[in-house]
């Protein structure tokens, strides 16, 4: 580390870089190039490099299947539990970050244990839940239960940024006269605009690629999500490998790149959360 | 902090109910802040959790009435070959994902930690496959694997190093290699970027130090860079093994609980027996989970706090 780094450790070190990029790209890679063949040449002509490279399976998902009705839905739900998610769990938060009074730890250590809570110990319970509140099937009921996940470490993650703004600066603006809520609103909000940034992609992301949830309460075609759509193209007895590696790559792609844009602040919030939590 | 005419003018003394001191009304507002959440996440996760506990003891279906029927569901469990299989395929998957993410993420982020150019590129590289949906990732790796397309099939038998394809979804040998790899592939990248973020803490100091007192590259992980990494560590191992546990897309996109419950974990049978509509054993297939959790957070909370 100090000491100079020699040839052949250098030879060692890329060497080992190069075998891990090749482990990470090739399935992606995989998966891109058979979204980009023709049906018959998947099983015809099996290849690692393109044969007759086409748009056909993307144009089919999109105009015959119908794709962007379940985009639509994935959107609809992912964006409402995001808005939901961040409001609730800044509000919570601040609550429990800023302000003091009885159980307050005792309350943030239950909403840290409620994310620690297995999601196959849940959808049971909740299925009869979301019966008897008439939300099955419905794409806001999906929302709320979204929250289960996207609230807990929503809120985590905040309390880890709240705290990392001093207090001195909301003081302030309230010996100037401002209410607290103007102190939360003005001062605490725009600073840790970073870490809600990186909340909000976070909830997205998680809503957006949430599976058993939306396989188990989403019943009808028109309202299921990605994922679901794009599982029950594997359950006929032809597999449509073109269609289904078109699906995945349009619904991989846009969370990806949200991905990479937030990634610094969300390795560091879990960081921080997990440190300070 | 509160408003000063709220708390101490004559007015506020005379405020009948609302009469509020300083405190008083920060404990106020701080519970009505909380109220959102708190209320979510009792109806969506506090009330569902307990009602769990309560079904697994009743022979309830959807639609239908429930009676208490004991400890029912989980004897009639213990003779299930299902359920059987399903313990100890979870188990096995949770630990060999587990130990292979730990061995492989200590080592690339170590790999990372070097003096590497372009450090931030291969940084960005391996957090690839965590940055795409899991569904996808899986679904992915069954057409690496199929033997009909599958690329390693290809290889192998271009290679000429196999005859036939090689059914590594529906072997029963291969099958739970294969979900394990998969898994793998999906989730070792927040264990390196853990790993690595924890490891540029370490001051410099430390190894300079080590490599004066004569300490070999092994020397200086076990005894600089692991005690300084384990709270990360351990906390990585904590948030991680209950994912896996609770991972139900890996199995059921690749392998659907096959060939013949040779992969079949504790979610998969749950959502299983949830679609066959009973729900009181469904229930009791989850609440098994229970313990082993338990354990598992009790371990972390003791190793966390000898650690301080």
């Amino acid at each position: 580390m100090l000491h100079r780094t020699t040839t052949s450790q250098k030879i060692l070190y890329y060497t080992l870089l190069v075998l891990l990029a090749l482990a990470i790209l090739f399935p992606i890679y995989y998966m891109i190039m058979i979204s980009l063949k023709l049906p018959k040449d998947i099983y015809r002509t099996p290849s690692l490099l393109p044969v007759n490279t086409t748009l056909k399976n993307y144009l089919d998902l999109f105009e015959k299947r119908d794709f962007f009705i379940n985009i639509r839905n994935s959107l609809i739900v992912a964006a409402a539990a995001t808005f939901v998610s961040v409001l609730f769990s800044s509000m919570a938060a601040y609550s429990l970050v800023r302000l003091r009074y009885l159980y307050r730890n005792w309350i943030g250590r239950l909403i840290l244990f409620t994310y620690l809570t297995p999601s196959a110990l849940l959808f049971i319970p909740l299925s009869v839940i979301i019966a008897r509140l008439d939300l099955s099937n419905t794409l806001h009921g999906l929302v709320f239960i979204y929250l289960t996940f996207a609230a807990p470490l929503s809120t985590w993650l905040l309390m880890g940024y709240f705290k990392g703004i001093p207090v001195e600066l909301e003081e302030q603006a309230r010996v100037d006269g401002g209410t607290r809520f103007q102190a939360f609103y003005r001062i605490l909000l725009p600073l840790s605009a970073p870490g809600m940034i990186a909340v909000s992609v976070f909830t997205f992301t998680a809503a957006w690629n949430e599976f058993l949830f939306a396989l188990i309460f989403i019943t009808s075609p028109k309202l299921q999500t990605v994922p679901v759509a794009i599982s029950y193209l594997i359950t006929g007895d032809v597999f449509r490998w073109g269609l289904i590696m078109a699906g995945a790559v349009s619904s991989a792609v846009p969370v990806m790149i949200l991905y990479y844009l937030a990634q610094r602040f969300v390795v560091q919030g879990l960081a921080a959360g997990a440190v300070k939590g | 902090m509160a408003q000063p005419n709220l708390t101490r003018g004559p007015r506020a003394a005379r405020g009948g109910w609302l009469r509020l001191n300083q405190r008083q009304s920060e404990g106020l507002f701080g519970y009505i802040l909380l109220a959102p959440i708190v209320v979510c996440l009792a109806t969506l996760v506090v009330y569902p959790f307990f009602f769990a506990i309560y079904i697994s003891f009743t022979n309830r279906m959807i639609g239908g009435q429930a009676e208490y029927i004991g400890l029912g569901n989980y004897l009639y469990l213990m003779r299930q070959p299902d359920f059987v299989a399903s313990v100890r395929n979870t188990v096995v998957l949770v630990f060999f994902v587990q130990l292979i993410k730990l061995v492989l993420g200590l080592g690339i982020a170590t790999l990372l930690n070097q003096p590497i150019r372009f450090r931030q590129f291969w940084r960005g590289l391996i957090l690839l496959p965590w940055a795409m949906p899991a569904f996808v990732a899986f679904i992915t790796w069954k057409l690496l694997l199929v033997p009909q397309g599958g690329a390693f099939n290809f290889i192998l038998i271009e290679l000429g190093l196999v005859n036939t394809h090689v059914e590594f979804l529906s072997s029963k040998a291969l099958a739970m290699p294969s979900v394990i790899t998969a898994s793998v592939w999906r989730g070792f990248p927040f264990w390196v970027i853990s790993f690595l973020a924890a490891m540029q803490t370490v001051p410099k100091e430390l190894y300079e130090a080590a490599v004066l007192d004569g300490a070999n590259a092994w020397a200086r992980f076990r005894n600089v860079t692991l005690p300084s990494i384990r709270h990360i560590v351990l906390v990585v191992i904590l948030v991680s093994t209950i994912w896996t546990t609770n991972s139900f897309e890996a199995v059921f996109l690749m392998t659907g609980g096959g060939p013949s419950n040779a992969t079949l974990t504790f979610p998969v049978l749950a959502y299983y027996s949830l679609q066959s509509l009973q729900i009181g054993e469904a229930a009791a297939v989850s609440v098994a989970l229970l313990p082993v959790f338990a354990v598992l957070a009790l371990i972390i909370a003791v190793l966390l706090q000898r650690e301080n």
